[in-house]
């Protein structure tokens, strides 16, 4: 590795490599801020762009943008609260209540030093782990992707407010109307109502829309008056995060990288399920669950770091097996073969310097990403302070032209609208959204993985127990569910002693 | 016309409704799921061979989700008999009006959009319909946002080449 | 504050620029590629590099590449947007002309008069591959194996794809159809995973799909979907199931145009296309990198193509998808 590393700084560290990184990561953090307008998205359009350039500017462009992505949804996930990208809603359970208080610029510092802290750990999990991990990861197959998914699962109870009940209802929901479009086992059509567009299922970004940002608009309704004139500029905001604020947020970033970069290296998996296991873990682990949910600086460290650790993790398989880890490093993918570069760990013996550069890279982005985070949040925390008479019909606005643009058809719009109806009556029978998006993250994954399991076994559900990974996810299954338990009677002693 | 509105409006923030909560959960999903599991024939196409056919999952999900329904009702019922209180929520006539004028903005700026297959018509319309919907006196405000929405059509279409 | 205000002109200013330089304007017609596949695959990185190419050959025409993943779905949202005299093309092949058709009319509102034909942009020639433990390493070794196994399972990408039938098609032929179990995967990459993994015993792909998992010795490569064995790249010598008299056929993208496009248009899209895939850089990127072969066709040839995957599809369809 070390006789790669000098001659791959070379590489890397000219003028046209450090201005694309900075423009990638300019627009991938703008882009990510606009609710609808995803990070792949931005990738595909912007792919053209690399077409002239060589290997290495190219794929600095284009991880300037994945990076600063990971990060920018959380921008509006915490002012508006609306994620920009799905992988950010998790961030916006706290980060709206935290700007909610007053503090938006605190949040939008914690945000960002939380993933570029994430981003960096994963870098290096990249640069010096990719080989080794990136074969582990190679011997999870099935079974232990729906122990995955399964685990992933264990999170509603976490999100689900004050009854588990309705939050498994809605889980069930979202996990069913994951199920419209082709069936990925047979392609025959489920719940398509003879409806064309609705063979290839509903977009995650396009239900996010519905679910969080037009709802939000909606509940407009509910202000009063004087709320909806609030001047904001009299807040006190200086950005103030206190060293005991500091402290809490070691331990939950830290397991956030963790997650992140764990979840990251299983191809398929990615950020959103990233940041939801991080952030759940982070309020069991908690001295102070009671803040998870209104405003805890723990909460936005965890989901954060989780989601941008994965974006380093997900270069591993690429890199080194050329096997993308997500659909944003497939079309990165593209940008590596146009150039001849046909991934994989062979490409390590002959175009070694090369690789190195690129992985090297993916640390200078997380710093220039800091760099213009930090330029930007004074500018961007004053989106707080716009008029809601103005701010309410541009939010639309960016909704409908983000939806529309995903599969560019008004198709999507419609189905973003009817999210919202959808959202709006479920607000009005006290249950929680954020099980529905659970679902609807999940429910492909551990749908396809349980049928595949079951095929290759010939229906026997002894795969399931068939590998010591699958006895490891049990294992956390059993003490996450454990840990729920724990902290339920808990909260029943607590609630009683009270009373 | 204020006035009148004024009037309308404080009848209306009088008039509330109150709904057994729990029970109406359980019993709306309770029918939702019987609907799902009554149209999966017809929805879901399977062959003999699948080891485990399409309708598998779905068909589960809607088991747990009557399951956890019945669980609901059955807890409230218990409350009913044991005469302690069910959960209620209030819903505000006022508020579900105004959220019914802002659904119709959003539906009327998609209509508009699709139908002129130009975006910018809707996003002019949707900015007007909001500051009216706030009573936006300021003239400057208007120009603003009436901007904002042309610019944002403007760099979709031609930036980014959103033919729309 | 001022340094602050300074640095965001000048990325306001130079995202700006790059925006208006390379997405938003180009010289001449510009006519947009639909990819209705995934971005990632192979046929939108085929397009990509043509496209990146087009304003090289020509003055008139530049290539826009856009993947939007779909299939079936989205070639109908693009025969009801596109008319004659609109600049857009899209890619159909056999996977949707001969299969989809037969396995799924109400899928698909086209059919192949709805287009002019183009070009083709390439040729990929699938390969079988095995997991490495069962040491089949050609045809006959495969037969053997066939003969003694109760069970065959194979990793393709989708159910009803290509690959499913390739799959189908030699199996069958073998005598083995009933104990064939195709096992889906949701993308070509994946199913290669599965047999490296041993989940399944083969894998039908891409021949790029399995390279790296062929280097590091996880899988051996039986055969190619051929008519004769492959001869060039890493996998040169491997025999074509097309020498044991074996179904097979190449998987195809053609690239076409609304139906009722001016002839002399069609002609001149064609000669660009021809210009490009003759390229010496072009040609040896689809043959390295791209383990796939520029394969320039007419009209006749891909009717003829269409007619021999149908025929393959209706003598194979119940091994693939049993009535539902």
């Amino acid at each position: 590795m070390l006789q790669h590393i000098i001659p791959a700084s070379g590489l890397l560290f000219t003028l046209q490599n450090i201005l694309w990184i900075n423009i990638g990561v300019f627009i991938g953090a703008v882009f990510a801020a606009i609710p609808g307008l995803t990070v792949i998205l931005c990738v595909i359009l912007f792919l053209p762009v690399t077409y002239s350039m060589s290997a290495i500017p190219g794929m600095m462009f284009l991880l300037g943008i994945y990076c600063a992505g990971g990060y920018g949804g959380s921008v509006s996930a915490i002012l508006i609260n609306t994620p920009g990208t799905p992988h950010a809603a998790a961030t916006m359970l706290d980060g709206h209540p935290m700007s909610k208080q007053g503090r938006t610029k605190a949040a939008l510092k914690i945000a960002l030093y939380a993933s570029t802290f994430g981003g960096i750990f994963s870098a290096l999990a990249l640069l010096f782990l990719g080989p080794q991990v990136a074969k582990l990861a190679a011997q999870l197959g099935t079974p232990e992707y729906f122990m995955v998914c399964l685990f992933g699962l264990t999170i509603i109870a976490g999100v689900s407010g004050k009854s588990m009940i309705r939050g498994i209802i809605a889980a069930c929901l979202g996990l069913l109307i994951s199920c419209i479009g082709s069936d990925p086992m047979t392609s025959y059509d489920r719940f398509t109502f003879g409806i064309n567009r609705l063979y290839l299922g509903l977009d995650l970004a396009v239900c996010l829309i519905g679910l969080f940002a037009l709802v939000e608009i909606v509940s407009r309704a509910e202000d009063q008056p004087q709320e909806m004139h609030m001047d904001t500029r009299k807040m006190k905001d200086d950005g103030t995060i206190t060293k005991d604020e500091y402290k809490r947020m070691v331990r939950p970033a830290l397991l956030g990288s963790l997650i992140g970069v764990m979840v990251g290296i299983i191809p398929g998996t990615g950020a959103s399920e990233a940041s939801w296991f991080s952030y759940s873990q982070a309020k069991n682990m908690s001295k102070h669950k009671e803040e998870f949910g209104n405003g805890s600086v723990e909460g936005i460290a965890a989901a954060e770091s989780a989601n941008n650790a994965v974006t380093g993790a997900t270069l591993i398989p690429l890199l080194t097996l050329g096997i993308p880890g997500d659909g944003t490093v497939a079309i990165m993918l593209s940008a590596l073969m146009i150039n001849g570069l046909n991934p994989g760990l062979s490409l390590f013996t002959t175009q070694g310097d090369i690789m190195y550069a690129i992985m090297l890279g993916l640390i200078l982005v997380n710093v220039f990403m800091f760099i213009q985070g930090k330029l930007l949040t004074p500018l961007f925390a004053k989106v707080v302070s716009i008029p809601q008479e103005i701010l309410t019909p541009i939010i639309v606005i960016f909704c409908f032209a983000g939806a529309y643009s995903v599969n560019k058809n008004y198709f999507d719009v419609a189905v973003a609208l009817v999210f919202c109806v959808l959202a709006w009556i479920l607000r009005k029978l006290d249950m929680p959204p954020v099980p529905i998006l659970l679902g609807l993250v999940l429910g492909r994954m551990t749908e396809t993985n349980f049928r595949r399991a079951l095929l290759i076994s010939n229906g026997s559900p002894k795969i399931f127990v068939s590998s010591v990974y699958c006895w490891a996810f049990i294992a956390l299954i059993v003490l996450a569910v454990g840990t729920i338990i724990r902290g339920k009677i808990h909260d029943r002693k607590a609630q009683e002693k009270e009373e | 016309m204020k006035d009148k509105m004024d009037r309308i409006s404080a009848r209306l923030r009088e008039k509330q409704i109150r709904i057994p909560v729990d029970l109406t959960v359980g019993v709306v999903f309770f029918l939702v799921a019987a609907a799902v599991l009554l149209l999966m024939p017809s929805q879901v196409a399977i062959s003999e061979r699948d080891v485990v056919n399409g309708r598998a999952f779905p068909t589960l999900l809607m088991w747990v989700m009557m399951i956890c329904c019945a669980l609901l009702v059955g807890k409230e019922i218990y409350k009913i008999i044991k005469k302690r209180p069910i959960a209620y929520k209030t819903i505000n006539l006022l508020v579900e009006v105004k959220a019914l004028i802002i659904m119709a903005i959003l539906v009327i700026t998609y209509l508009l959009a699709r139908t002129t297959d130009l975006f910018v018509v809707g996003a002019v319309f949707c900015a007007v319909a909001f500051l009216l919907y706030f009573r936006c006196k300021k003239p400057l405000y208007y120009v603003i946002t009436v901007g904002m929405a042309v610019g944002i059509w403007a760099v979709f279409r031609f930036l980014l080449n959103v033919h729309f | 504050m001022k340094k602050r205000r300074i640095c965001l002109c000048l990325a306001l200013i130079l995202a700006f620029s790059l925006m208006t330089g390379t997405v938003g304007f180009a010289a001449g017609e510009t006519w947009t590629v639909t990819c209705p596949w995934a971005p990632d695959g192979v046929a939108s990185l085929v397009s990509q590099k043509v496209a990146a190419l087009s304003s090289e050959y020509s003055d008139d025409i530049t290539l826009v590449a856009f993947a939007q993943k779909g299939d079936a779905a989205t070639v109908n949202t693009w025969v009801l947007d596109n008319e004659a005299g609109d600049t857009g093309l899209v890619f159909v092949g056999e996977g949707l002309l001969s299969i989809t058709s037969i396995m799924d009319p109400a899928k698909m509102q086209f059919d192949y008069d709805n287009f002019e034909f183009v070009e083709n942009l390439y040729s990929s020639v699938f390969v079988l591959s095995a997991d490495a433990k069962l040491d089949i390493k050609n045809i006959e070794d495969l037969q053997a194996y066939v003969a003694d196994a109760d069970e065959i399972t194979v990793a393709t990408n989708g159910a009803t794809g290509s690959e499913a039938f390739l799959a189908a098609a030699l199996f069958g032929s073998m005598g083995a159809g009933d104990a064939l179990k195709i096992v889906p995967y949701q993308s070509a990459a994946e199913a290669a995973q599965g047999v490296v993994r041993g989940e399944t015993q083969f894998a039908v792909s891409h021949q790029s799909q399995i390279e790296e998992s062929f280097k590091q010795g996880g899988v051996t490569v039986v055969c190619a979907f051929d008519e004769d064995a492959i001869e060039n790249g890493p996998f040169a010598g491997v025999e074509g199931v097309g020498q044991y008299d074996y179904p097979y056929f190449r998987n195809r993208c053609f690239i076409m145009a609304p139906a009722g496009t001016d002839e002399e248009k069609v002609a001149e899209l064609k000669a660009l296309y021809d210009e490009i895939l003759a390229d010496e850089e072009v040609v040896e990127w689809l043959h390295e990198t791209m383990l796939l072969e520029v394969d320039t066709m007419d009209e006749e040839a891909v009717l003829e193509h269409v007619d021999n995957v149908k025929n393959i599809v209706n003598e194979y369809i119940d091994i693939v998808q049993p009535a539902a």
